[in-house]
């Protein structure tokens, strides 16, 4: 596999005598004045069918285009000034704002305590916060972030650890929401026996676990990039045929976009304890976050045990794991399948907590808007993911009005684009990847990681 | 067969949409020959092409309906127009999505969330601007029969699909085949490094070559909002059976690109015809995960780029 | 050093928290005003996303209705009006309708105006014992699963399946009917009643899910010799639907909902294309009906547009609960609020609102309109159209 790593620099940087055209200085000044213009145009005003061009008039003519312009030069300007200032290298833009979280990061793993401490206060404000929330703020939490969060732990096992890029990762997500769905008797088709949302847990994962190794068996052998287009197909498909599962070969199976509704909540009758969820979110809440403390501790275990060093080894050289005796697919079908599992888990929860799953809950969408936070906080971090899909599931319930919700997929593919050249490592890295950081940094260890930082890491 | 009864009608009817397929397909297979890399979003230049070429007919055609040879202008200008947004959404993409990953020599699976990315944000700006719901391209000529082969009718814009069509793949073919340029991109394809120390400004190369898959991608843009409307989410759906043709015709194969193009359209629509209409799109993601696992080389197999 | 840079961390955390808290506070309660108590009357349906235009119909509908109310001086109290948008997605559902209920002022909902959304916000309106009637969400089942703060001011799509299909085969004589629906929630149910309904004529079915290329499914149709056919979907893709079949040379008719029934229709098919679609609504056009010339009136002048499909039935629904409210003695309750729509009999300017037990409403007038010279025109009601 090669990389495409045609050319590192094409100046030989500030001070040497070029063309001003071709002077970094001008061409970031110049570069920040376009990324001017695209911020006028995403914060502006919405064009429609049938005035297409209102969006662009309001924003770039009118004298609201003048502010980010403005912004532009002075950031331009500043950015110049800060590197001549510091006499070399290019500072990274986002390194001011990012060093106290990693100045208390180093400082949690020289001192356990300190660590312990940390830990206990984050498990005190998550118990006890949301309790004065209000009911709607605890629905977000619920349905919006914590179900989340168990997707984004789970594809950080895929995309962060092993390196796969899986695109069709809400799909896993169907097969367990239309596991439960079918083993509460509320599709179409009878099941040989109903069960409560919590007895079909193990059911799903397993079968979610069987339909990973049924779909990365054959493709992960492939190259990297079609394994995310052949998983975006597994994904359309799945969706496809729960819309079309009302008429498979003349059964109804998935109610097709209709739906199932009526999904009953979990309950609890064993060992004395009888516990019953219902609508209200908190309850829900403790359940959540129970599992993701599990999962948390399961999965930091697995990171730093053999398996955790295989996929490592995978992600950074996949040719280099399996000349050294790595069995590349066993580990990479192992992070597919865990992956895999844990969103079909997701999906038991998510279909009870709401009672009513359709296809349109299933969208490709959904996969990336999952990619995307694991990106974002870091992957292959813990607290990065969870970090991740808490801040990007909650930013657009606050601007809730004054954002309208379909426009964050905008800023969610700018941020993907930012994150890559400017920080790819993510919000809050891996210690192991911040490791490999400072070695790259110190020119020991090799660049062709997704830790390889564009120059100058958060010191 | 499930097809016989209509099998001309299903023939025309696939060989005009495979042949929109394969101009997309090229511009992944063109990107792909020089970087190695799918381009994720490819889809949204052919989506930039669509607008480009809808806002030039709006504008020329106004409230007239035109005759003769102002049909003709009009159309060409529309498909100029498609080329043109699709090339220069390409080279802002290269810019911006690609460039900067390559100075630092990014890994693999960098380039593809940041392709993702300017998927996702070029689709939704589109919607944002200009509106999430289908807008049709005025009418420039009545789409009727033109002629009939073997009782398959044969209608304008079909007509002008493949006229279209056609005149780009052959500029292509003989541009890769004949100028310095097309030497250049086949020499990067080859061996990127050497054909650096051979003097090939890569940079160049690279950026051309998505200019030349954005020219082709955004007239096959414009041609396909012809018969099925203008919409900011239009890309997807032909953007995952173009590549599924590239692959098809075998990664980084020009002449695989077209192949695979009209096999698939072909296939789904006689597959269609078989199987309920539902499933029309599980057709070709069905012939992607078949041809990866079988001959991921595609038909011709993979000429430009190399097997990893 | 450590301590600046703690501090430094600790300070963006803590405003992160205080918004959150300020967030989550929601200002409730009904206040006095003069007086005069105020409760809010609540739309809750996509104001954002692909459906948005139709959701601002009934936004609009509900906001003139509110208006209107305070105006006249003769309410007790004082109304205001407040939102949420749920984007017509299931998954947003939940969170739009628990926003409205946090709001303790809220005594109403105009809405969800999805039947998908409508689904997954049933049950918290339910615990919550919040009325919401809703002015568009069609599906058949949603009156049969137990939500029992759910009303709605439109037929379901079982009365218009079966209205439409009388009307194919008496009104139009069909012999042989190609159905075919689009996959959707909707599509599905209004076709499986037509299906159910038509008795006589030849007909076959076939579901196309949201697509751009027709032309296979416009060569069947055309190919099986059918005299009508009906489309259960929406506009935009009846359009391309529409396109196609005309180039694959079907001459029958061509029957759809009132999912399709929107101007939209004749501009992305072209005129010419359009011409002759047949069209049956649950709804009225205010810009015909001569019961709803105040209303149309008041609609332009308020929001310089003239109303839109569902505007009038929004309007509606608004009204019967103002009205129901007027009725109550004393403080107003959500749960006085439920038992007082209940019992409402109400004139509206689509049709009497009085609600059947299950939260259905009382008589299915459903409309036929057809595109006619570039434009839509009622032709009647089915009743009087299919005898």
């Amino acid at each position: 596999m090669s990389n495409p790593t045609l050319e590192r620099s094409e100046t030989p940087g500030p001070g040497s005598r070029l063309p001003w055209h071709r002077n970094e200085d001008y061409r970031r000044i110049f570069s920040l004045l376009m990324v001017g213009l695209v911020v006028a145009l995403m914060t502006g005003p919405s064009g429609n069918r049938d005035h297409p061009t209102d969006g662009i008039t309001g924003s770039w003519f009118h004298p609201r285009v003048l502010v980010f312009l403005f912004a532009a030069l002075v950031i331009g300007l500043l950015m110049t000034g800060y590197d001549r200032a510091k006499g070399a290298g290019r500072g990274n833009p986002l390194a001011p704002a990012i060093a106290p979280i990693t100045a208390v990061r180093d400082r949690m793993t020289s001192q356990p305590l300190l660590r312990y401490g940390v830990y206990a206060a984050i498990l005190a404000f998550a118990i006890f916060y949301p309790q004065t929330l209000s009911p709607f703020w605890q629905r977000v939490l619920v349905d919006q972030i914590g179900i989340y969060v168990l997707l984004a732990l789970g594809l950080n096992i895929v995309v962060g650890l092993a390196g796969l890029l899986d695109l069709g990762y809400i799909a896993f997500f169907a097969i367990g929401s239309y596991t439960t769905a079918y083993f509460t008797g509320k599709l179409p088709v009878t099941p040989p026996f109903t069960l409560n949302p919590l007895e079909v847990v193990p059911i799903a994962i397993l079968a979610t676990l069987i339909a990973g190794v049924l779909l990365g068996g054959p493709t992960l052998r492939l190259r990297g990039d079609y394994l995310a287009i052949v998983t975006l197909g597994f994904g359309e498909i799945v969706r496809i045929l729960a819309v079309n599962g009302d008429d498979f070969f003349g059964h109804n199976v998935t109610n097709g976009p209709r739906g199932a509704v009526g999904i009953p909540h979990p309950s609890v009758h064993a060992v004395g304890i009888n516990y019953e969820w219902t609508l209200s979110s908190l309850p829900y809440y403790y359940l959540l976050l129970a599992l993701v403390i599990v999962l948390l501790i399961a999965f930091n275990r697995l990171e730093n045990s053999r398996v955790g060093r295989a996929w490592t080894a995978i992600r950074e050289d996949e040719v280099a794991a399996a000349a050294s005796g790595v069995p590349t697919v066993k580990y990479k079908l192992m992070a597919f399948a865990i992956g895999a599992s844990t969103s079909g888990f997701a999906g038991v929860l998510y279909a009870s907590k709401v009672g009513f799953i359709s296809p349109d809950n299933y969208l490709l969408l959904f996969s990336i808007l999952v990619v995307t936070m694991v990106i974002f906080g870091g992957m292959g971090s813990l607290p990065g993911v969870v970090l991740g899909a808490a801040v990007l599931q909650w930013l657009p319930q606050v601007l809730r009005g004054k954002v309208p919700p379909e426009d964050r997929y905008i800023y969610f593919g700018a941020l993907l684009i930012l994150m890559m050249i400017f920080r790819p490592q993510g919000l809050l890295p891996s210690r192991r990847r911040s490791r490999e950081l400072k070695l790259s940094e110190e020119g020991i260890g090799g660049a062709d990681s997704l830790g390889a930082a564009p120059g100058g890491a958060a010191s | 067969m499930c097809f016989t009864s209509q099998f001309w009608q299903l023939t025309v009817a696939g060989l005009a949409i495979g042949s929109l397929y394969a101009l997309i397909a090229l511009g992944y297979t063109l990107v792909y020959g020089v970087l190695q890399l799918i381009n994720f979003a490819h889809s949204e230049v052919f989506m930039a092409g669509g607008f480009g070429g809808l806002f030039m007919v709006r504008r020329l055609l106004g409230d007239s309906a035109p005759s003769g040879a102002a049909t003709v202008l009009i159309t060409t200008a529309g498909i100029l127009a498609g080329a043109a947004a699709g090339a220069a959404t390409a080279f802002v993409l290269e810019r911006t999505a690609y460039r900067p990953l390559r100075r630092r020599g990014a890994p693999r699976l960098a380039y593809l969330i940041s392709a993702i990315g300017a998927s996702l944000f070029l689709y939704n700006l589109a919607g944002k601007e200009f509106g999430r719901l289908a807008i049709p391209v005025p009418q420039i000529y009545e789409s009727v029969t033109v002629f009939h082969i073997f009782s398959a009718r044969v209608t304008t814009n079909q007509l002008v699909i493949a006229g279209a069509g056609l005149v780009m793949l052959v500029g292509l073919d003989r541009l890769v085949a004949k100028t310095r340029l097309g030497q250049g991109i086949r020499a990067v394809a080859q061996d990127a490094e050497t054909a650096s120390l051979m003097g090939v400004d890569i940079n160049k190369v690279i950026t051309l070559t998505f200019v030349i898959g954005g020219l082709l991608g955004g007239a096959a843009g414009f041609l396909y909002g012809l018969t099925f409307n203008v919409q900011y989410d239009m890309g997807f759906i032909p953007g995952v059976k173009a590549f599924t043709a590239a692959v098809l015709g075998g990664i980084g194969n020009v002449r695989g690109a077209v192949l695979g193009g009209l096999v698939l359209g072909l296939v789904e629509n006689y597959g269609v015809a078989c199987a309920s209409s539902s499933y029309r799109d599980i057709i070709a993601f069905m012939i992607l995960v078949l041809v990866l696992l079988v001959r991921p080389s595609g038909i011709l197999g993979e000429r430009l780029g190399r097997s990893a | 050093m450590l301590d600046r840079r703690l501090l430094r961390l600790a300070v963006p955390l803590a405003v992160g928290a205080l918004a959150l808290t300020a967030c989550g506070g929601s200002s409730g309660g009904s206040s006095g005003n003069g007086g005069k108590k105020t409760y809010t009357l609540a739309y809750q349906g996509p104001l954002s996303g692909a459906n948005a235009q139709l959701g601002i119909n009934m936004d609009n509908g509900v906001r003139l209705a509110v208006e209107q109310a305070n105006a006249k001086g003769d309410l007790p109290f004082t109304l205001k009006f407040a939102n949420s948008d749920d984007v017509g997605d299931p998954a947003q559902g939940p969170t739009a309708a628990q926003k409205l209920i946090d709001d303790s002022s809220v005594v109403a909902v105009v809405g969800p105006a999805f039947s998908g959304a409508t689904k997954a916000s049933e049950p918290l309106f339910t615990q919550a014992n919040l009325v919401s009637v809703s002015p568009s969400a069609t599906n058949p089942t949603l009156t049969s699963q137990g939500f029992k703060t759910f009303f709605r001011v439109v037929p379901p799509d079982d009365a218009q399946g079966a209205e439409a299909g009388a009307y194919m085969v008496k009104g139009l004589k069909a012999k042989s009917i190609y159905l075919v629906d689009d996959k959707s929630e909707y599509g599905v149910g209004l076709a499986d009643v037509i299906a159910k309904n038509v008795a006589g004529p030849k007909l076959k079915r076939e579901g196309i899910p949201v697509t751009k290329d027709y032309s296979t499914i416009a060569q069947k149709v055309s190919a099986s010799g059918a005299d009508v056919m009906f489309y259960a979907g929406y506009y935009a893709e009846l359009a391309l639907f529409t396109k196609a079949l005309k180039a694959a040379g079907y001459k029958g008719a061509i029957v759809s909902g009132d999912g399709a029934n929107d101007d939209q229709l004749i501009t992305q098919a072209g005129a010419a294309n359009a011409e002759g679609i047949y069209l049956t609504c649950p709804c009225n056009d205010a810009n015909v009906d001569p019961n709803a010339t105040d209303f149309t009136a008041a609609y332009k002048a308020k929001f310089k547009t003239n109303p839109g499909t569902y505007s009038p039935e929004s309007y509606d629904a608004a009204n019967a609960i103002i009205a129901a409210m007027k009725g109550i003695s004393g403080d107003i309750t959500r749960q006085k609020v439920v038992d007082a729509v209940k019992a409402i009999d109400y004139k509206g300017i689509t049709k009497q609102i009085k609600f059947e037990p299950n939260g259905e409403v009382q008589g299915k007038t459903i409309f036929v309109y057809q595109v006619k010279g570039g434009k839509r025109a009622i032709l009647g009601t089915t009743a009087e159209l299919a005898k």
